[in-house]
């Protein structure tokens, strides 16, 4: 029997370093086995001796043999196969490696047996400390971000990143954040902690946030497809108009305020792709709580649903719903609020340009729902086709959806919530790498009330999660 | 800080020579259990300068007057679609709306008004931030259970600490940090002397009542008023019996309770 060299391909995982952005699609080679027409792995029966894993320094042993443990339970050639790329995988997916490689040997030496292999994991850990530095534009401002990693601290893939951008209007965000995972536990528990303070400005609805918390998160799944967050946060966020011509209405909730918060994500994800996925749905339900402290009380919760089915090769149908409840017990004011409108959320509309306003400035509402349907097709005539074009999708479009604050306007729930709001158009989407698209595309409102802003023509936008 | 561009200030006074308008707002702190000394005062003042015109308002309280207001201070004036806070400002507001009370002094004399209401935002204005923030026992007893009652622990604590770190800030650029006690009660009687000695025996400052009677009953009336630990800063403007007589001129000719 000869060595099988089992050589990995897959860019690391998404937000290892170094992974560019614009990644193309990997076929996974290994979920599904392509059999060599003459030889049948599976037949070939086999088991593991050894497994070496070379190149460890700081990596604690124990969370190695845990990951590794599996691969003995190997009992023909195939199944060693995909039972090492599985531990590779779950070695890559530590954050603690940069280049992982396999080989499969037969075993030799004393304690060999007849049908015996040897497994070795050529591993390279990322260094101490990592570090970046990187340029971004957002809407009106230019930052200078600074960030450092570092990855497995205490040697059991624990983490700690900092973050820290300035803006050339003196604003200044930074995050720090620390991470630690528990891969063998049952639920996979991840914990992490977060001590943040950004700076927004919201010129749509005249205001700017100076936000600084603190947020303690348990990340954990159920299934396989289904992950929980639970979270608190504490957050002192500070209200500032933008201008003198500021809505008074906006004017009214400036001053700092303090709110703490318990929250629950819980999702359900189906799909085989979270940009552009070609079948399955998702599901993302939250919900929160303020009001244990602090000088905000409400409950909010939200609900955003998407489904995609594959009609034609690369023709994809996607039904996309969101919907949010908000209730205020006090203190609950225009940055708790709900918007709706912009390129996101409903396209030919303005960022937050449905529902109520004062002086062109958006409040917020308490309710909403929304809804989207689409058609992907790839690119008229296919350009780079199985290449570059992979990245794009053109798109029809149908948005609907409604905003309103019914406490203030003296309806009920259900009826402000009949006042839909519908727009459609088609456009361009490009994929940047697994997180985020990008989408140009031209709108047209069909429907708008009184105080809406719409938005008809071309409308850009940048979004992880995109109605 | 609160920026002003030069749009808004065109579009200000631009639109500003329409006449006053009804529903005309005063945005304040909480008289009872928030506002403090020096925001006392200057609320006071605005209050006493608006009565004097005849211009109609009503008072708000509100827990967020300082942030809402387009400078930072309190009190500040809605006005229709305008801001306007502090007292200068509202007094040039209400001058472009035709209302002014010094309208038949001469400019020697509107200078030497322009001196005098200098002379106690620098003087008096100081000293009261210094009673109110570095004075120990005025601060642990009043200043930091009133600027942080509005406030849910621990953001009460954490928004007196930056402002007092804002307001001795102030005080140390202006050399006042540095001040004793006597030193400030010292500056505080020779303004108080100054002024005495201008007003003499008349009724108002220049005949009839300006800006600079305004300002001064604010700052004089509240001081009287208030009980602080540091019962110094009373007793010395207390001395001077012509202007706490003309504070109370004031009061009861203009805040009368029916």
């Amino acid at each position: 029997m000869g060595t099988v060299h089992a050589k990995a391909e897959r860019e690391s995982d998404k937000d290892a370093v170094g992974s560019g952005i614009f990644e193309f699609e990997e076929p996974d080679a290994f979920e599904e086995p392509v059999a060599k027409p003459s030889i049948k792995l599976n037949g070939v029966r086999a088991r593991v001796d050894r497994v070496h894993v070379d190149g460890l320094s700081r990596t604690k042993d124990d969370i190695i043999k845990s990951t590794i443990d599996e691969l003995f339970h190997a009992t023909d050639f195939e199944d060693v196969i995909l039972r090492a790329h599985k531990v590779r995988r779950a070695l890559d997916s530590m954050g603690c490696f940069r280049d992982i490689g396999v080989y499969i040997d037969v075993s030799s030496g004393p304690g060999a047996t007849p049908e015996g292999l040897e497994v070795t994991f050529q591993v390279k850990e990322l260094s101490r400390i990592v570090g970046g530095i990187n340029t971004t534009v957002s809407e009106n401002e230019g930052n200078l971000v600074l960030g450092v990693k570092l990855p497995n601290v205490l040697g059991r893939g624990e983490r700690v990143a900092a973050e820290y951008s300035v803006g050339h209007r003196s604003s200044s965000n930074f995050n720090v954040s620390a991470t630690k995972p528990y891969p063998h536990s049952t639920l996979t528990p991840v914990l992490s902690a977060t001590v943040y303070q950004q700076n927004h400005e919201y010129p749509w609805s005249g205001y700017k946030l100076l936000d600084r918390g603190l947020l303690l998160d348990v990340a954990f799944k159920t299934s396989p497809v289904t992950k929980h967050n639970l979270q608190w946060e504490g957050v002192v966020r500070d209200t500032a108009v933008l201008s003198k011509t500021t809505s008074f209405k906006v004017r009214e909730s400036s001053g700092p305020q303090m709110k703490s918060v318990i929250r629950h994500i819980v999702t359900v994800d189906h799909r085989d792709e979270p940009i552009f996925p070609t079948r399955g749905s998702w599901v993302q339900f939250s919900s929160e709580l303020a009001g244990l402290g602090g000088g905000v009380a409400n409950v909010r919760t939200e609900l955003q649903a998407q489904t995609n089915r594959e009609l034609a090769p690369g023709c994809v149908v996607q039904v996309s719903g969101a919907l949010g409840v908000l209730h205020d017990m006090y203190g609950t004011d225009i940055p708790d609020h709900f918007y709706l409108g912009g390129p996101a959320t409903l396209r030919g509309f303005r960022q937050r340009g449905v529902g109520p306003h004062a002086d062109q400035q958006a409040l917020g509402g308490t309710v909403y729902w929304a809804s989207g349907l689409h058609l992907y097709t790839p690119l008229p005539f296919q350009p780079g086709k199985g290449g570059l074009g992979e990245l794009f999708r053109s798109h029809l479009f149908l948005n609907a959806g409604c905003l309103a604050h019914p406490e203030e306007a003296g309806l009920a729930a259900a009826e402000a919530l009949t006042e839909a709001r519908v727009s459609c158009g088609a456009g361009v989407a490009l994929r940047l790498g697994r997180a985020a698209r990008v989408e140009l595309n031209y709108c047209v409102p069909l429907r708008a009330r009184a105080h809406d802003v719409p938005a008809p023509g071309l409308q850009l936008g940048v979004a992880a999660h995109l109605l | 800080m609160p920026e002003v561009s030069l749009k808004d200030t065109i579009i200000t006074s631009l639109n500003a020579q329409e006449p006053w308008p009804e529903n005309v707002k005063l945005f304040q702190p909480y008289e009872v259990e928030q506002i403090l000394l020096p925001d006392n005062a200057s609320c006071l003042a605005v209050q006493a300068f608006l009565k004097m015109c005849n211009l109609p308002f009503e008072v708000e309280m509100r827990w967020n007057a300082e942030f809402m207001s387009p400078s930072g201070r309190v009190p500040f004036i809605k006005c229709g679609a305008f801001v306007v806070s502090e007292l200068e400002p509202i007094v040039q507001f209400a001058a472009n709306k035709n209302v002014s009370l010094c309208a038949r002094l001469s400019t020697e004399e509107r200078a030497e008004m322009r001196a005098y209401m200098s002379l106690i935002t620098n003087v008096l204005v100081n000293a009261e931030l210094y009673i109110s923030w570095v004075d120990q026992d005025t601060f642990n007893a009043v200043t930091r259970v009133r600027n942080s009652s509005v406030y849910p622990w621990p953001l009460g604590w954490l928004q007196t600490r930056s402002k007092r770190a804002s307001v001795i800030k102030r005080l140390k650029a202006l050399h006042w940090h540095d001040k004793t006690l006597d030193q400030v009660l010292a500056d505080v009687e020779q303004c108080c002397n100054s002024l005495s000695q201008r007003l003499g025996d008349r009724d108002y400052f220049f005949g009839t009542p300006t800006e600079l009677d305004a300002l001064v009953f604010g700052h004089v009336f509240t001081i009287i008023t208030t009980r602080l630990p540091c019962r110094k800063l009373a007793d010395t403007v207390r001395r001077h019996d012509t202007l706490v007589a003309l504070a109370k001129r004031i009061d009861e000719q203009y805040f009368k309770r029916p």
